[in-house]
């Protein structure tokens, strides 16, 4: 039961709205945005069924849109300052603001579906730092060996919010994602276009009377 | 009124209501609370590796999917490696979802590790109980001081629409275990 129905342009569309009303002052909250991955959202969306559960970060725009939330219903959401835990009963959509956070979470719910012998299945995004901790290790195993019905899908920008992600583990400016060649894992790489937060500029906040 | 009875009890009831108990030693004996959850049906305990944060959020995780959790950390001490999970996500997902995503009766189960009559030094005898308090905002901080309470602590808790972290003191019942520990030690060696 495939439903995207979203191009990339539109998906940019949307951000471009975010860069202007965050721009405009009126988005008095972090904003994580993305771009550069749209096409590869795109691609991994037609794999997730509707039915299914998504995890994600702080920049989970494009995910909550490519799952089936409502695009207004999500602006609504980052107008009242609250972008960076994008939450979603309806559509089962799940996100935490702490790096990893999501993932024992994210477990939880896949080992509750296999207990329940439910069909659904849990997706979790994190990103390249998120995938290169123990915990992700952690999760994985214990997800193999329990035949869990969960994917994982690395998004590796090669940042971890503005530190390139190698250079904090000490191993230059590329750390290779070294998690097993199971297939639900699946890795891709893009080039991010914005700064881990905000839109790379100064926003004066007018002050409300 | 005995507090292990009460104990006893109050896990009885939660397995009729179709509670899984999760953590550490829940299938294999190792410590006071296994005893008071050995009798309940095998394939509602689930053994899982000692990774307390990845625990909480299991606990959490299968929660959120409609089943019933009382998940076991033996002593409060251990609680502190799953803190992540504890304060930033069981405390928060209320408020985070706007009350879309709720932890209806979660039970966190944990003790305070017993000086009695071994004495197992400054790591595992900790009573976080007032600190836990302060940082969770949300959810209920429950510490059993009397068997009186226990029944009635777990019934709220089963109704509950948020977490309940639930502390309990061995030093309480030690001594009425003390027969299944010389049985359980004589299995082990045998």
């Amino acid at each position: 039961m495939v439903r995207v129905n979203w191009i990339n342009e539109k998906l940019r569309e949307f951000e471009d709205w975010c860069i202007k009303t965050y721009e405009e002052g009126k988005i008095k909250a972090p904003l994580h945005l993305s771009r550069g991955n749209e096409k590869q959202l795109i691609e991994i969306f037609k794999k997730i069924d509707k039915k299914d559960w998504v995890f994600s970060t702080y920049r989970s725009h494009y995910h909550a849109l490519l799952h089936g939330i409502n695009e207004d219903w999500l602006k609504n959401w980052i107008l009242e300052g609250k972008s960076i835990h994008v939450m979603n009963k309806e559509h089962k959509f799940f996100t935490s603001a702490i790096v990893g956070g999501c993932l024992p979470i994210a477990l939880g719910v896949a080992l509750a579906l296999k207990l329940k012998k439910s069909k659904d299945y849990v997706w979790i995004f994190a990103g390249d730092m998120t995938a290169t901790l123990g915990l992700m290790h952690d999760i994985i195993k214990f997800a193999h060996y329990n035949n869990l019905p969960i994917n994982f899908v690395i998004e590796n920008n090669g940042f971890s919010t503005d530190t390139p992600t190698g250079q904090a583990w000490g191993s230059g400016d590329f750390i290779p994602i070294t998690l097993p060649r199971f297939e639900n894992i699946i890795c891709y790489n893009y080039k991010r276009e914005l700064p881990h937060y905000g839109i790379g500029k100064f926003v004066t906040f007018k002050e409300e009377k | 009124m005995k507090y292990l009875e009460e104990l006893n009890k109050a896990m009885q009831l939660l397995a009729e209501n179709g509670y899984y108990f999760i953590g550490q030693s829940v299938k294999f004996q190792g410590n006071a609370i296994y005893h008071t959850i050995k009798n309940l049906p095998i394939d509602k305990r689930i053994e899982l590796p000692v990774q307390e944060e990845m625990q909480m959020g299991i606990s959490a995780g299968m929660t959120l999917e409609g089943l019933k959790v009382c998940s076991i950390f033996p002593r409060f001490d251990f609680i502190l490696r799953g803190m992540d999970s504890l304060v930033n996500h069981l405390d928060k997902v209320k408020y985070m979802s706007d009350g879309q995503f709720l932890l209806k009766g979660l039970i966190i189960r944990t003790a305070i590790g017993s000086n009695n009559p071994i004495m197992p030094g400054c790591q595992h005898t900790q009573d976080y109980t007032e600190a836990l308090k302060l940082m969770c905002k949300h959810i209920k901080v429950v510490k059993l001081e009397k068997a009186e309470d226990i029944l009635s602590a777990y019934q709220e808790a089963m109704n509950s629409d948020v977490p309940t972290f639930i502390i309990e003191i061995p030093e309480l019942y030690n001594q009425d275990l003390k027969q299944d520990f010389i049985e359980a030690r004589k299995k082990l060696i045998a």
